[in-house]
């Protein structure tokens, strides 16, 4: 028997495709998969929100988030105080079926949250930047906005089918799938932010204008914290921050003041001084 | 921290790695193939074929067992790649070649040892792959060894 040295040919067992192009192919595919379905548990989340009774919201969430009261006596003057212009404010809004409650947090940022439950928390940073009684009030009904459009569930119901869509992913594929679709999520749950917070401003406006007979102090309450927006550089910067830049809520503060016939200057009410007295 | 540094900080680093990794990967495989190439074309004449007895028209005259074993490991960029292909399925088109060059490098490494000691041919050839956990974490695979092991002959009237 004869022993036939030719060589096989080369890459008769691997196939013939550049790994750039095959990255491409299945890196695109992961994208446009995990956005399409953060965009279709976002709608879902969306249309389930409404039918949450608030009774059960309540039930719920009682008790989930901190309502930092911390030592009662020192804190109690500013909660009663922000309690009772909230409660101002409120009262604009007849169909409220909800029962609010302050909360204070000792954050250096300045910030407010509408949570779930009914619970505004406001920060101490944002208490003492904030310079008159309208400026607070455009705040809270700005924050009774996100009740009333109950971004305040849509949020956490498109965080929790967000996580439970991530672990699918993570379940099925390795990390980096994990990584690519829970980028491709984030861009796709900004976008539902930026409108809910110019839907919320509107609402705020609209609870101003109904209480003080102007809307002075909301645009005050944009420029006096320059540095709770602060846009970082670049094109893309506006589409990564939670709130849209200040610039953007101020352009459709004054087209919702036009539109509606608002008046953009007026008296500003006095405001007691909003330190923590320790 | 800013959201944006958070992220760049984020994806920068995996996405780093990725192009490092894939720049050194096919630098690696490109000069890993060119050596197979020319060392099978060395050794093509030296017969290493999977009979499971000699030949009767070979005259053997001795025989010991030879071995050629290489253990490998996947870059940052294939197993990326082959993260990937778990979802979609299809071919792990960047695990062919590197599986590809093990077989062939353990081969080599069998025809090499059977050179340097003596032996005209190595039959009865056998190629066996086996994991190796990673110790940390043994639902990863730290690499994969490839062994080809054989009879070497040394015969009177070599083929």
């Amino acid at each position: 028997m004869k022993f036939d040295p030719s060589l096989p040919e080369d890459g008769i067992n691997v196939s013939r495709a550049h790994p750039l192009r095959e990255a491409l192919l299945l890196v695109g595919g992961v994208v446009a998969i995990g956005a399409a379905a953060a965009v279709a548990v976002a709608v879902a989340a969306d249309l389930a929100v409404p039918h949450i009774p608030i009774e059960l919201e309540a039930r719920l969430f009682s008790g989930w988030f901190d309502r930092g009261v911390e030592d009662g006596e020192a804190i109690a003057p500013r909660e009663r105080l922000l309690a009772q212009l909230l409660n101002r404010m409120a009262r604009h809004w007849p169909e409220n079926p909800y029962v609010f409650e302050i909360a204070i947090w000792d954050e250096p940022e300045p910030n407010a949250v509408a949570l779930p439950g009914g619970v505004i928390a406001v920060t101490n940073a944002l208490l003492e930047s904030v310079e008159s009684e309208n400026e607070l009030a455009f705040v809270l009904g700005h924050e009774l906005g996100h009740f009333h459009n109950r971004d305040h569930l849509r949020g956490l119901g498109r965080g929790i089918a967000f996580s439970l869509l991530l672990v699918a992913v993570g379940v099925g594929g390795g990390g980096s799938a994990v990584q690519l679709a829970s980028l491709a999520g984030q861009f796709a749950q900004r976008d539902f932010d930026r409108d809910q917070e110019i839907e919320a401003d509107r609402f705020g406006l609209v609870l101003l204008a109904a209480e003080y007979g102007h809307v002075s102090g909301a645009e005050a309450f944009f420029e006096h914290l320059p540095e709770l927006d602060e846009p970082p550089e670049g094109a893309l910067a506006s589409y990564f921050s939670t709130h849209p830049v200040n610039a953007d809520r101020i352009q459709a503060l004054h087209a919702a003041a036009s539109e509606m016939g608002w008046e953009l200057r007026g008296e500003r009410q006095p405001l007691p001084s909003l330190r923590p007295t320790r | 921290m800013d959201p944006f540094v958070e992220m760049s900080i984020q994806f920068a680093v995996p996405l780093a790695l990725l192009i490092a990794t894939y720049f050194t990967g096919t630098a690696f495989e490109r000069r890993h193939y060119a050596s197979i190439r020319e060392r099978e074309l060395r050794y093509r004449s030296l017969p290493a074929v999977t009979f499971r007895s000699v030949p009767p028209s070979w005259k053997a005259t001795e025989c010991t067992l030879i071995t050629g074993s290489v253990v490998i490991s996947v870059d940052y960029f294939k197993r990326f790649l082959s993260g990937l292909r778990m979802i979609f399925g299809g071919r792990v088109k960047a695990y062919e070649t590197l599986l590809d060059r093990a077989r062939r490098e353990a081969l080599l490494r069998l025809k090499e040892d059977a050179v340097e000691r003596g032996y005209h041919a190595v039959v009865n050839v056998r190629l066996e792959t086996c994991r190796i956990a990673n110790a940390r974490n043994s639902e990863r695979v730290a690499g994969l060894e490839v062994l080809a092991f054989g009879t070497g002959l040394k015969l009177l009237n070599a083929p």
